[in-house]
């Protein structure tokens, strides 16, 4: 086993192991087993992506393992979100009045579960395998599923009742791609599917095109593309804050990254120009669909909700059009979503502290009332809807102008009006959010809020820097390599 | 496979589509995946072998699971679908004939095969759409899992990956251990596991 191979086992056993702990360890000490197993897998996910990172140009693609600059960018983002989240959740819990199991056994559960969310999320990008990233998806769902529901509330159970469902009706779509790829691969069994090996199998151009379209479907509806997101703002909406943050930050991309995967790995037989359309088709219609609820007076989560449809489209379009420029873009995306929309859900507690009636009704006038949480959640939006100079505004730049790059001006320019309309449509709920009409006149009360200053700080830096990235990364090496992929 | 069994399975599908009795409709999915069991067992090659054992012990697992919930959570008289037996019947084999249709040769050892693998997923998508029951819904999750079983197991050259067919037995497990979790809360809420009670699934 080669060192790189010990890392990536490290980044999956550490929160594998910690959900193992957690779910048996006696109800006193599983809060401190859940801080301490969060820093050790969070160092260990940072570890690997150092790595990836630093040498892009020299993948580790292994028959099961590879560690890549795409999923080291991954691994990373889900360490980061991944330890924020566990650090929240003790705030998160404090509030939470209901919940799916008794409460003897509350916590056991709720630390068991999102750590083996953590660890089956971390082993995704890692995974060298169409077929082993499949089951780890799937296997995903029904670990976040119970963290969806997991307040017991009538509407968190229909919400992590239709993710449930929906999404094994679309991964088995994605599945029925899996095998017209396993009939027509050379020799049977789980290294035909390897990413390496995909591009081999002689299904016939027809019918290997067919069962990509079907393996993006059936992803689609894990990623939380239009048409098929339905799930995606109720789940959102319902889940718990830190747990809400795990799926909007790391599970949509980590998925679309199998999606990224599949098409580099398949476009020498359907065709690059053919596998980046249907990417590219899927991002526009999810930017079309996101942009007019960006303008609704929504609730804080559902807001973020809808703007992860809106990021998921974003990010798509900058796979599909492929240039470096774009992929810069991309992993600038990526992070800097991360980074703000986790944020923005971790303020979901000490706002419905501070406001209970935000639950149902769009956040009005926080800054007013609470300034400090009015500022944390300005920061977020702000960044979200690629308010200058935040790393989104550099990134939807970077994205919009690979697709003029990529002889794409039509998508590109539909692209550009479609983020300026959902820019509008944020910079509203920002100014009602800053200076609107407060609906409460308690000034006090905003449970979690001191924690949330260190994130906050935390994040302004990452943010900046991201920002400052932005200037080297299409040039450099990190980019070529992620246009390169696998391959 | 021979063709006449193919139709069998397809035959205990559109069952699972019409049907109104839980207990039916779980022992109809799980016939259909002892049938496939037994096809896989009855082939020569050793993959084919796990396969079937595979699917064998994921159809009783599944049955003991399902039907011990049913036993659970007893219902006053069964939940009723917004959509008529024979309309929902009707639209399953719309959706499977465009799908035959629609989607090319697949490259499975026969070409019943595969028009079996699609009728199936098209019954489970339709069965998921149209009926309110939960279990029936999970059950639909189950017909489109047994249909790419019929898939791997008529794969040319050997059926698919033995590590494939664990992992997806073992994640359609799972899923269905989640499922019943939340069954039996929606049950405990409403009194039903019906649900149109819950504000808007589709």
């Amino acid at each position: 086993m080669t060192d790189r191979e010990t890392l990536a086992l490290a980044v999956v056993a550490a929160p594998a192991l910690t959900a193992l702990v957690a779910a048996v360890a006696p109800r006193r000490v599983v809060p401190a087993v859940a801080v301490v197993g969060a820093i050790a897998s969070a160092a260990a996910a940072a570890a690997l992506a150092a790595v990836a990172l630093a040498q892009p140009a020299h993948p580790f693609i292994g028959r099961y393992v590879v560690v890549d600059a795409a999923g080291g960018l991954l691994v990373g983002v889900i360490g980061l979100v991944g330890l924020a989240s566990a650090l929240v959740s003790p705030a998160y819990l404090a509030t939470a009045s209901t919940a799916l199991v008794r409460p003897s056994r509350r916590l056991h559960v709720y630390y068991g579960l999102l750590f083996a969310f953590w660890a089956l999320l971390a082993a995704v990008p890692l995974i060298g395998n169409l077929g082993g990233a499949w089951l780890l998806v799937e296997a995903t769902t029904a670990a976040s599923a119970l963290l969806v529901g997991f307040s017991g509330r009538p509407r968190a159970l229909e919400a992590g009742w239709k993710y449930l469902i929906l999404t094994s009706l679309g991964l088995g779509v994605a599945l029925l791609g899996i095998v017209l790829l396993a009939a027509g691969a050379a020799h049977g069994g789980l290294d035909a599917l390897s990413w390496r090996d995909l591009g081999d199998v002689r299904a016939g151009t027809h019918t290997t095109l067919v069962a990509y379209l079907l393996l993006l479907a059936g992803l689609a509806s894990k990623i939380g593309w239009a048409p098929v997101h339905n799930w995606l703002p109720d789940a959102h909406s319902e889940a718990p804050a830190p747990v809400s943050a795990l799926l909007s930050a790391a599970l949509l991309p980590a998925v679309l990254l199998v999606a990224w995967r599949s098409s580099q790995a398949l476009a020498p037989t359907i065709g690059r120009s053919t596998a980046q359309s249907v990417l590219v088709g899927f991002g526009l219609l999810s930017l079309a669909v996101a942009v007019p609820f960006l303008w609704l007076h929504l609730p804080w989560k559902r807001l973020l909700a809808y703007s992860s449809l809106e990021h998921m489209g974003v990010i798509a379009l900058g796979v599909g059009f492929g240039t470096p420029l774009a992929i810069a873009g991309v992993a600038l995306h990526i992070a800097g979503h991360a980074v703000a929309k986790a944020l923005g859900f971790y303020a979901t507690t000490p706002l419905l502290g501070h406001e209970p009636r935000a639950v149902g009704h769009a956040a009005r006038g926080i800054a007013r009332t609470q300034p400090t949480l009015g500022a944390v959640m300005g920061i977020s939006l702000g960044t979200l809807a690629g308010l200058p100079p935040s790393p989104l505004f550099a990134s939807e730049v970077l994205i919009v102008a690979g697709g003029f790059a990529a002889g794409r001006p039509w998508t590109a320019g539909a692209a550009a009006a479609l983020l300026a309309l959902g820019f509008l449509g944020l910079a509203q709920a920002l100014i009602e959010l800053l200076a609107g009409k407060a609906r409460t006149r308690n000034r006090h009360a905003a449970p979690g809020l001191r924690g949330l200053r260190l994130l906050t700080g935390v994040s302004i830096i990452s943010l900046a820097l991201l920002t400052a990235a932005a200037f080297w990364l299409p040039n450099s090496d990190l980019a070529q390599a992620l246009v390169r992929g696998i391959g | 496979m021979s063709g006449g069994l193919v139709w069998v399975l397809v035959a205990l599908g559109l069952g699972v589509v019409v049907v109104r009795r839980r207990t039916i409709a779980v022992g109809l999915v799980t016939a259909q995946a002892l049938l496939l069991a037994g096809s896989a067992l009855n082939a020569a090659t050793a993959s084919k072998a796990t396969a079937a054992v595979a699917l064998a012990t994921r159809a009783v697992a599944l049955a003991t699971l399902l039907l011990l919930v049913v036993s659970r959570t007893r219902e006053g008289r069964p939940v009723r679908s917004g959509v008529a037996p024979l309309a929902r019947g009707g639209v399953a084999v719309a959706l499977a004939l465009a799908l035959t249709w629609l989607v090319p040769v697949i490259g499975l050892e026969s070409r019943n095969a595969e028009r079996g693998v699609l009728a199936l997923i098209a019954f489970g998508a339709v069965t998921v759409a149209t009926r309110s029951a939960t279990l029936h819904q999970v059950l639909g999750v189950v017909l489109v899992e047994n249909g790419l079983a019929l898939a791997a197991v008529e794969l040319p050259g050997g059926g698919s990956s033995v590590a494939i067919e664990l992992g997806v037995a073992l994640d359609l497990i799972l899923v269905a251990l989640v499922a019943t979790v939340f069954h039996e809360r929606i049950f405990a809420e409403f009194g039903a596991g019906d649900t149109t009670h819950l504000r808007s699934l589709r």
